[in-house]
Parts: C-alpha cells; sequence; structure tokens
C-alpha cells in the first residue's frame, strides 16, 4: 500500500532542504554566531536559567535566581564584575578586626527603595533576621551560620540558665574535655562551672576590653548589645527533649550543665547583628571568618523591605506588591515566559546604570536557547549554555563566545567505609589510574583538575598539586594493596569488581565522561568498573546515606571566592561530605587557618590542609569546568567571571560597532566599567 | 440520553479520585523530596522546611488534607513556587495549551480529512500514494526531530520565523509549534479517513444514492464522509484532551509557558500540590472529553442510541 517512490521523493525533499539549511549557516563565515543587530535603545534580553522560585531572595537558592535578585535587590556588598571579589554598594566602606570575627559596616545615605523609603542598619538587621527565622524555613540559612547565635536561633534552639543567679551556662563550660567527664584533660581553660559570680564578671569584664582593643573595633562606638554580643558564648541545646538527650549522649557534661537549669529561647535579638545607629551596622561572628565578607553578596544578604512583606506576607513578592531596592525594579513577571525589569530612579547609583530595561527569558533547553540566541532574538546567555555539539562545530571559535574558568570542580566521590575503596593506595591507584589531561582534550570547555580547588581563579593561592596519570605506580599500589599474583606483580582478576562501581546521575555529559573514566581505567589498570545511572533525587539520597559502592559523581561550586569554600565540605561528616571521611585534625587545621589574620599566611595553611586532604584522597579530582556561554559583541560591561554573576548596573548596549568586543573583554586591571 | 450523561459524569468522580491517590502513593514512593538539591540541607533547615508544609504529620494526615483539597477543588499552593496557587498556574497555563492544541488539532482536521478523503476518492492513484507516504512520514517522525528541522530551516537559515518563545495569539511565534504539534495528528487523521472512507464507500447506501442519480459531491459530502469520519470522532476525544493540557516536547523545544512544562518540571521538583493537581485536572479532562465522544457518536451515527 505503501508507495516507496513517494517516499523516497519526500525523504529527498527533506534533504534537500536541510542541506540548504546548513549551507546557509556555513556559508555566512561571520565571525560572531548568528544574527547581529544590537536592540534599540538600552534594552538587554538575557537567558537567566530554569525559572526562578521566588522573588524572594531568601527564599531561592540557585544561580538562575541570583542573576535577578541581582538586578532587584542590593547588597552591603556587590561582586566586582570581574573577578567577583566585594566591592562596595550600600555599605560605603567597612572595617573587618583583625581576627576576621567582627565587621562594621557604613552605609551610605542616600539608599532607598523602590517606593522611596530610605535604606538603613535596621533594614540590614532586619534581613538578616527574616532569613534566619526558622518559621521561614529558608534552604539557604546556613550561608549566615557564621553569625554569632545564627544557627542556634535557626535551628530553634534554646540558652540555658540557672534561675538562682540568672545566668546563662557558657559553651565552654559544656566544651568536652574541660572538666572531669572529658575526653582531654586540660588545664590551660579554667574549669567555668565551678567558678564564682565575680570571677566571672572579671573574666567577662576582661575579655570585653580584649575585644575593644582590637583593631577595627574602634570604628563604632560601644554598646550595650555589643557588651553583651561579647560576653562568653552561651551554650545552645536543641529545645525538644528528644534532641537534648541526644546531645545529653554524646557528650556526657551535659547532664550535669542542664540540671535544674530553665531553658531560654533563642530570640532573633539574640543573633550578632547590630543597628549601632541608622548607618553603622555591626556584625559579630560567632568564630573568625575571613570570607565571610565575601559571602554578603548572595542574595540571601541583600536588604528587603520589612512594611512591604509584613503587609502582604507570602504575597509580597507578586508584582503589584513587590518593593525592591536594586538598580532594577519590576515591571511585569510572567512565569515561564520573561520577567522584566525596568532602571529604578530611587536605586542610590541610578547615574551609573545604562540599560533602561532587561527582559529575562527563564528556559532550561540548550538548544532552544542557543537557537534564540542565534536568530539575534536574545543578547547574552548564562553559564554552560552551549551544547556540546555546537561547541564543537566551531562555536567555540567565535568572537562572542566567552569562557574563563570556573569557581567549581568536578570529581568522583569515593565511599571509604566499604572494602576494597576503605584503602588509601586502592584510591590512589584509581586516581592514577585516569589520564585527565585525555579527559578535558575530550570535554572540550575544562582543564584537568588535580587537587581539590579550582585551578587559577585564587591570585595568591599555593594549590598543592598531585601526580596526574601514571598507570605504573597505580598498578604498584595495588599490587601492594593485596590484589597480585605469585609474582608479586598486580593482577587485574584479584581485584573484586563487584564490589565497585561508578554511579552517576542520569544525564548525556555525565554518562560520556563516566564512560570515558570506565575506558580508562580498563586501559590502564585492566580493571571494568560497573556503571550505574540513577535519577538525579534518588541519586542525592543515595550519596549522601552512602549507599553506593565504589564511586560517585559529584560536582562542587563555590559559595564564595575563598579555597575554603571547597575545603570546608569534608570539615565534619554529615553535610555535603558524602564519603565517610573525616579527621578532626583536617578540621583543626581548616580552623587555624581561618583564625589566621595574615592572608598569605592563611592561604599557605589552607593549603596545607588541601594537601592532608589529597593524601587521604576520599575524592578523586577531575576537572575544572569552564563558563561557558554567548554574548553579542554590542553587550558591553559583562566580563566572564567564575560565578558568570553580572552586576547589572554596569552592563549596556554599544550601539558604535568600533567599541565592539571582539573576543573575550580585558579581564585585566580594576576598572569597574569600560 | 440524559440518564446515560448523568451516570457517566458520576462515575468520574471516583475515577479522578483513584487517579489522584495513586499519583500520591508514587510521589511518595519516589526517594528525595521538593527541597533535595545538591547541596545537602543541615538537618536543622530540614526539619523547619517539613515542619512548615506539613511534612511531618502521619501521611494519612497529609492524605486526608490532600484529598480534601481536591474535593474542594482548591490544590493549594506550589511548594516550588511558593507564592502562587496551583488554581492560579492551572489558570494562566492552559489559555497556551488550549491555543497551541486547539490549532494543531484544527489544522489537523482540515488537512488529514481533505487528504484522506482525497486518496479514498482516488485510490491506489498517485495522490493516494502520495498523500499516504507522507502520512506515513509524520506518524514516524518524533516531534522532537521535526521541530528542530523546522527551526533549523525556517528560523535559523531564512530568519522567517521566531525559533521559540511565546508571543500571544496571535503572533508569528505559534506557526512553528503548531506545525510540529499537528503533524501526527494530520497523519493520524488522513489514514483513518481514507480508511473509513473506503469502507463507506463500498456500502449499499452509497451505492443507493449514487443510483439515485445524486451528483458525487451530495454523495461524497452529504452522505459518506458522515460515516466515514466515525474513527476520526472517537480518536478526537483521547486526542484532544491531551493537546489541550500540554504537550511536554514540543512546550519545551518552543519554551511555551504552558501546562505541560510546569508538568515535566513539577515532577522534576518533586511538587506535590501541582503535579496531584494537574493529574486530577487531566484526568477530569479526559473523561469529559470522551463522554463528549460518546455524545457526538449519539448524532453522526444513527444507528447508536443510548
Amino acid at each position: 500500500m505503501l508507495n516507496e517512490k513517494a517516499v523516497r521523493l519526500v525523504a529527498f525533499i527533506l534533504a534537500l532542504a536541510m542541506l540548504a539549511a546548513s549551507c546557509t549557516t556555513q556559508a555566512s563565515k561571520s565571525e560572531f554566531f548568528g544574527k547581529i543587530e544590537p536592540p534599540e535603545g538600552q534594552v538587554l534580553r538575557y537567558i537567566s536559567g530554569s525559572e526562578p522560585e521566588s522573588l524572594d531572595p531568601q527564599m531561592s537558592s540557585g544561580q538562575p535566581e541570583a542573576r535577578l535578585h541581582m538586578s532587584l535587590y542590593d547588597g552591603l556588598v556587590e561582586y566586582h564584575p570581574k573577578t567577583m571579589q566585594p566591592i562596595p554598594s550600600i555599605a560605603e566602606r567597612w572595617t573587618i578586626d583583625e581576627d576576621a570575627s567582627e565587621l562594621v559596616f557604613f552605609l551610605r545615605r542616600n539608599a532607598r527603595f523602590s517606593n522611596g523609603d530610605p535604606i538603613t542598619a535596621r533594614d540590614f538587621v532586619y534581613t538578616f533576621r527574616r532569613g534566619l527565622n526558622p518559621a521561614l524555613a529558608s534552604r539557604v540559612a546556613y550561608l549566615a551560620y557564621d553569625i554569632k547565635y545564627a544557627q542556634g536561633y535557626n535551628e530553634g534552639g534554646v540558652f540555658v540558665r540557672d534561675p538562682r543567679n540568672g545566668r546563662f551556662v557558657t559553651a565552654s563550660e559544656a566544651a568536652p574535655g574541660t572538666a572531669a567527664g572529658g575526653m582531654e584533660e586540660s588545664t590551660a581553660i579554667p574549669t567555668k562551672g565551678l567558678m564564682d559570680d565575680a570571677a566571672f564578671q572579671q573574666e567577662n569584664e576582661a575579655l570585653h576590653r580584649r575585644e575593644l582593643l582590637k583593631k577595627g573595633e574602634d570604628a563604632a562606638p560601644d554598646t550595650e548589645f555589643h557588651r553583651l554580643i561579647h560576653a562568653p558564648t552561651k551554650l545552645v541545646v536543641p529545645a525538644d527533649e528528644k534532641g537534648r538527650e541526644k546531645a545529653v549522649k554524646d557528650n556526657p557534661k551535659l547532664k550535669d550543665l542542664l540540671a535544674g537549669k530553665e531553658l531560654v529561647p533563642v530570640q532573633p535579638e539574640d543573633i550578632g547583628v547590630e543597628a549601632v545607629d541608622d548607618y553603622t551596622l555591626r556584625v559579630t561572628l560567632a568564630q573568625p571568618a575571613p570570607y565571610f565578607i565575601g559571602l554578603l553578596a548572595h542574595q540571601f544578604f541583600r536588604v528587603i523591605p520589612q512594611k512591604t512583606i509584613e503587609k502582604h506576607g507570602v504575597a509580597w513578592t507578586k508584582p503589584a506588591n513587590i518593593v525592591t531596592s536594586g538598580p532594577f525594579k519590576l515591571e511585569s513577571h510572567k512565569p515561564y515566559n520573561e520577567i522584566v525589569v525596568v532602571r529604578d530612579p530611587m536605586f542610590w547609583d541610578a547615574a551609573t546604570v545604562k540599560l533602561d530595561k532587561i527582559i529575562f527569558y527563564p528556559l532550561e533547553e540548550q538548544t532552544t536557547m542557543l537557537n534564540l540566541y542565534k536568530a539575534g532574538d536574545v543578547d547574552a546567555t548564562y553559564n554552560h549554555t552551549v551544547p556540546a555539539s555546537w561547541l564543537k562545530s566551531g562555536v567555540r571559535n567565535m568572537k562572542d563566545y566567552m569562557k574563563t574558568p570556573e569557581n567549581a570542580i568536578e570529581y568522583y566521590q569515593v565511599n571509604i567505609t566499604k572494602p576494597p575503596m576503605n584503602d588509601v593506595r586502592v584510591r590512589k591507584a584509581f586516581a592514577l589510574g585516569i589520564d585527565r589531561e585525555a579527559l578535558a582534550r575530550y570535554r572540550a570547555v575544562v582543564t584537568a583538575l588535580t587537587a581539590f580547588t579550582p585551578e587559577g581563579i585564587f591570585p595568591g593561592y599555593p594549590r598543592p598539586a598531585r601526580e596526574d596519570f601514571n598507570p605504573e605506580k597505580a598498578k604498584s599500589l595495588l599490587a601492594e594493596a593485596g590484589f597480585r599474583d605469585g609474582a608479586g606483580k598486580f593482577d587485574p582478576n584479584k581485584f573484586p569488581v563487584d564490589d565497585v562501581e561508578l554511579v552517576y546521575n542520569t544525564s548525556e555529559s555525565n554518562r560520556q565522561v563516566a564512560e570515558f573514566v570506565q575506558a580508562q581505567w580498563k586501559q590502564n589498570l585492566g580493571v571494568t568498573v560497573p556503571l550505574r545511572n540513577v535519577e538525579w533525587k534518588t541519586f542525592l539520597n543515595m550519596r549522601s546515606k552512602l549507599e553506593y559502592k565504589g564511586f560517585a559523581r559529584s560536582g562542587w561550586v563555590g559559595d564564595y571566592m575563598d579555597p575554603y569554600t571547597f575545603l570546608s565540605l569534608f570539615g565534619q561528616l554529615g553535610g555535603d561530605n558524602g564519603t565517610g571521611w573525616f579527621v578532626p585534625e583536617y578540621a583543626k587545621m581548616l580552623k587555624a587557618a581561618n583564625s589566621e589574620p595574615d592572608q598569605a599566611k592563611r592561604y599557605e595553611m589552607l593549603a596545607k590542609a588541601e594537601a592532608f586532604l589529597l593524601d587521604a584522597q576520599p575524592v578523586i579530582p577531575l576537572v575544572t569546568p569552564s563558563t561557558s556561554w554567548m554574548k553579542k559583541p554590542y553587550v558591553k560591561g559583562m566580563y566572564p567571571n567564575p560565578g558568570t554573576l553580572h552586576a547589572w548596573k554596569y552592563v549596556y548596549i554599544e550601539q558604535d560597532r568600533a567599541k565592539w568586543d571582539k573576543g573575550v573583554p580585558d579581564m585585566t586591571g580594576d576598572a569597574l566599567a569600560d | 440520553m440524559f440518564r446515560f450523561i448523568i451516570r457517566r459524569l458520576i462515575v468520574t468522580v471516583p475515577m479522578v479520585l483513584i487517579v489522584v491517590t495513586i499519583t500520591w502513593a508514587l510521589i511518595r514512593l519516589a526517594p528525595g523530596n521538593f527541597y533535595t538539591g545538591e547541596k545537602k540541607l543541615p538537618a536543622a533547615i530540614e526539619k523547619n522546611l517539613r515542619e512548615r508544609y506539613g511534612l511531618d504529620k502521619p501521611w494519612y494526615v497529609q492524605y486526608g488534607r490532600m484529598m480534601s483539597n481536591i474535593i474542594r477543588l482548591d490544590f493549594g499552593n506550589s511548594l516550588k513556587y511558593e507564592s502562587e496557587s496551583v488554581n492560579e498556574i492551572l489558570k494562566r497555563t492552559l489559555p497556551v495549551s488550549a491555543t497551541l492544541g486547539i490549532l494543531a488539532y484544527l489544522l489537523a482536521l482540515v488537512v488529514g480529512v481533505a487528504a484522506g478523503t482525497l486518496a479514498a476518492l482516488r485510490q491506489n492513484s498517485r495522490l493516494d500514494y502520495a498523500s499516504m507516504g507522507l502520512a506515513m512520514l509524520g506518524i514516524s517522525l518524533p516531534n522532537f526531530v521535526l521541530g528542530p528541522i523546522l527551526v533549523l530551516i525556517f528560523a535559523l537559515s531564512f530568519y522567517w520565523l521566531p525559533p521559540a518563545r511565546w508571543g500571544g495569539f496571535p503572533s508569528w511565534n505559534i506557526v512553528l509549534p503548531v506545525l510540529t504539534l499537528s503533524a501526527v495528528y494530520m497523519a493520524y487523521i488522513a489514514r483513518l479517513t481514507r480508511s473509513g472512507m473506503l469502507e463507506v464507500l463500498r456500502s449499499d447506501y452509497i451505492r443507493t444514492a449514487r443510483s439515485k442519480g445524486l451528483k458525487e459531491r451530495d454523495v461524497v459530502f452529504r452522505h459518506a464522509l458522515r460515516g466515514g469520519l466515525l474513527p476520526v470522532v472517537s480518536f478526537t476525544g483521547p486526542a484532544l484532551a491531551f493537546l489541550v493540557t500540554g504537550t511536554v516536547v514540543v512546550e519545551r523545544i518552543f519554551a511555551m509557558p504552558g501546562l505541560g512544562n510546569y508538568f515535566i518540571n513539577a515532577n522534576l521538583n518533586r511538587d506535590e500540590p501541582l503535579i496531584i493537581g494537574i493529574v486530577a485536572f487531566i484526568s477530569i479532562m479526559i473523561l469529559i472529553f470522551n463522554l463528549l465522544v460518546d455524545i457526538a457518536y449519539g448524532f453522526i451515527d444513527p444507528r447508536i442510541r443510548y
């Protein structure tokens, strides 16, 4: 019944059409990709990634939201457009005390919300407290845990008070090892539990004076709150009976300390954020955290309007209600379609803002994004938007292709709790069995990684490098670990292949990498590790509960521009560790590094910790990804920085062809805009 | 007839509740939660979230709350897009999906019926082979292949049509998605029409009509088409229900803010209220469209009586 001729004819016509189409794409030998016609006026059409979860900056965790929130909200600091280091924004300047545990911000006086209300230090206090409110249930609240008592408040914890004298039990009294029953007896720290009130007061005063003498502290006047926040750190325990029982079990000393005491919930007023006056904000941290200032440009810390939120509740982000603080304000929001923001004349730095309007297109399909880009319907895209097949077909040689090493790493994590991976020699062997340079060539836009911090984005950091590829050494390590034949040589048949597998979450590119690594191991070690792909959320579950054997794919995107954002992954057993590797010594090294005021020395100490981590090899580093995205040559002031986060006030459309960017714009120099 | 409709409508209610219950159970069985992400949440934050969304309650309380929502036809707020209620999302996305779906179906109907009828009337002619060949191609070419091909030709090579995005109705943006969407249906309808017509054209009453001396046009349009289209009518019910409630692939390729796009994301996000809401809505639509088809049968085919 089917006429073959007809089918052939149709197929032929289709083939011809596609050929014609591909010819026209090839024929136009442009240095740029697709149509290059600047839009009329200062309008930027930008692809921002998935539909934002919320226009509330404290309720979203992702980068697609970060890009949008950077247009709508301003913070104490803003990301430098090239380096992403913090630059002054609502805070004109700030001081940090010498051990990086207290920051004082001096706010500019002309900062206003989009409704004209002035932005004061009190608004920041509100913002920080609201973000940490357990009832808000923000998923990114942990970013603020460095602030004193922030974690206790967010976890719904309680202080412990003696009803007889109203004195709070301090954390050091409860610290294991300071009194009988502790793990290690220490004589250096006095046992405060036995101190009388007068001595306690005295110590308190001394501590306060020490605090005041620190550099930077003189920047803002001393206050009652300042005194309180610097009193010896109070003990916080879980509010619920069960949680407390567990805490007592972990630390038997608590039992006596809790007996006969009253429990006082941690209040928002207790956390270490203080409006010294309308334009001075003081933030006190629980421990030294030199990286903390770099976190403050995150959307979680950007200032939000108290009155509007209290009036409208969850509906405050509706276009009719929303009040914002950034260079742009919301004009319209059509979910899954477009978000339009326009220049806000109320913005303190409105004179710098050049764009009149930004249209964000929330999109998820890479091909669709690039189609729109090629057709000239959008002016720029976010990172990782160019599909691999397009890269290889020449897009990466175009002059509007943007690429830079990212503040991120890709690695395989190892479940070290199960044999044979509990043997460090085996882990090392598998790390040495991968030719990363070959992997980097195969992936096209990545660089080989042998450390646990990305390459080339932390200037001055003495990053420890490890041997990349050495199959001979790998084999001898495996032989040492017991997988050898009679002659003492490594015998792949002795290796229990059934006890390992390489698990990754379902995605085309993950599969390609896994297959590549599998082939490497087979070729170099003679071991064929089985592959398994798992759906995303199932995969996350599996990884965090250590329900995998062997290797699991992993990646980490830094929260801020400091090696600590990567190294802290293994500072505890829970969280994102996922390998079962935890050594208290490593955690101590990190802590010591953060207490070091000298930046160069601190970096050295962090690098030592990183080397320690790499020696234990709970992870097999693979590559540093690249931010791979496109920007039309007429979009200026937009730089391929390590997070692909752009301070929108510096971005503009250049109509003059002579001034267009031909290639990656100049990333050197401190100039904010050109 | 009236009693038939009432009876069918009553059956709809338990059907929807069963579908919803199964969906709810499946969401429970799937690992992960709407808040699981690459970065693991501290236990306290997870606890805060579970309390806020009532996930700390026993399963029967959660089930009861979900059911009472369904019965009141108020599905609550989305978990991922917190400031929006599921009803608002349905209200906003349905017109987009429905516009695409109805246009695509109308196009498919017009072209498919015409091609099928012509093919049947000129059986075994070149025209017949050509149109059936095309139809076979349409059926076997999935829309995720056809869509990009159309985009490559019309949007990226000749820059005639926009490659994606919703531009309202009417707009040029709608042309490519509607074409992509209708291809398969066009092909099915052409084939269904052809076989239906062939059968009818051979039947006694057509021979009678012709022997009465009726004009061929009258024979085809007044007598044959009515019977020949019956298979198309029964195909229309489920087809239209699926088209109207959103087609995942086409909406994603062309970045349409429709129901299908939301549905796929709701599943990936484990956004329970949204999944339940959309599933309930789609099942209601399918049941209603099927009912409409059954009613339409009564009008078109005199042999069917309820």
